[in-house]
């Protein structure tokens, strides 16, 4: 019986094009935590809060829109996610929401401008800087504005990507380095954790 | 030592490169300012693939990536970056570490002797500022001191 154990075990530990059922790169949280509580503003100008993460699936990155570097590189990443999802038949797919760290320059018509370069479908979400702290300093994203020059700042950012759940549960979050092979891999896995 | 004198005594060199955003375009390469030192032979500094990216919706912003090949025995000191096609254009590196990406200005740019150095994204690259019009391609110029050691033209691709 002992023996039979092992054999079993060997065959199913080995097994070629075993299906994984664990994430590759997602950090999955134990217990899904509530979006907290902001209001600020869509890229359309309209008044936005925590439920705005109800009934679908978000991809929420942290970023702005003059971020000439790691912040378009992302949001090109997370559509060509989102593509590949498509591509394989994943369904629903998820929305891609981009939430302003520099809110100062970020008006939501330039947000919008910037995040529709990405995709129709996506969102974005800018505001007093005050009402996004509540937002980030919950959600622990750091951000800050540094100077550069006399008259020029940039913002460090964090450059985790959040998974949100239809019922606007923050359910699993993807750190750097970003590739987009590993969330087609997890995200149909995190999904459909229940 | 740099050869001041030296920048018109090679005579322009072109190249055709593929870029990795645009495979289907070539990069023409014009190479001034080619000996970085008394005896050398060809250009001392060489850009491999260039790619610049296009302005992201109303920004007036745009990066630049390459790698710089230095065929000299002497370490290149690239001291600034200039084009025409811009109103500025600044070296910068964004490093991400434990989570956090941080863009800082760079004072110079060096490329070890015999050696190479990359700026692509997510790490050195170049920032293009305030461009005049939108040009289809660009022109960038990379200096050490007075020196004009390298101009590269480029087509833009996607961001």
């Amino acid at each position: 019986m002992f023996m039979v154990g092992i054999t079993v075990g060997a065959w199913y530990f080995n097994k070629p094009d075993a299906p994984s059922a664990e994430p590759r790169r997602a950090t999955v949280l134990p217990v899904p935590n509530e979006m907290p509580a902001f209001t600020a503003l869509t890229h359309g100008g309209e008044v936005v809060d925590a439920s705005t993460f109800e009934g679908q699936w978000d991809l929420v990155f942290f970023g702005f829109t003059h971020c000439p570097d790691i912040c378009p590189l992302t949001l090109k990443l997370l559509s060509d996610v989102r593509t590949e999802l498509a591509a394989a038949g994943a369904e629903p797919l998820p929305r891609i929401v981009l939430v302003s760290v520099d809110p100062e320059r970020d008006t939501p018509e330039a947000l919008g401008e910037y995040i529709r370069h990405f995709g129709e479908d996506n969102l974005g979400i800018t505001g007093e800087l005050g009402e996004i702290r509540k937002l980030t300093d919950a959600l622990g994203i750091y951000f800050e504005k540094v100077a550069v020059a006399e008259d020029t700042y940039t913002v460090d950012h964090s450059t985790v990507v959040l998974a949100v759940d239809p019922d606007g549960r923050l359910r699993a979050l993807f750190s750097t380095p970003h590739k987009v092979e590993d969330m087609v891999n997890d995200l149909p896995i995190v999904m459909a954790q229940q | 030592m740099m050869n001041k004198n030296a920048i018109n005594s090679w005579p322009a060199v072109t190249a055709r490169l593929s870029t990795r955003a645009v495979p289907a375009f070539a990069v023409l390469i014009v190479a001034l300012a080619l000996t970085a030192c008394a005896g050398h032979q060809g250009p001392a500094l060489v850009a491999k693939s260039v790619s610049v990216t296009a302005a992201m919706p109303g920004r007036r912003m745009q990066a630049a990536y390459l790698e710089l090949e230095n065929t000299t025995r002497d370490n290149i000191r690239i001291t600034h970056v200039t084009s025409p096609d811009f109103g500025a254009v600044e070296i910068h590196e964004t490093t991400t570490i434990d989570g956090i990406a941080r863009m800082r200005p760079l004072e110079a740019l060096d490329v070890p002797p015999r050696g190479s150095v990359r700026l692509e994204r997510g790490g050195k690259h170049l920032m293009l500022m305030n461009p005049v019009g939108a040009p289809e391609s660009v022109t960038l110029e990379f200096h050490a001191g007075e020196n004009l050691m390298l101009r590269i033209v480029a087509p833009v691709s996607s961001p």
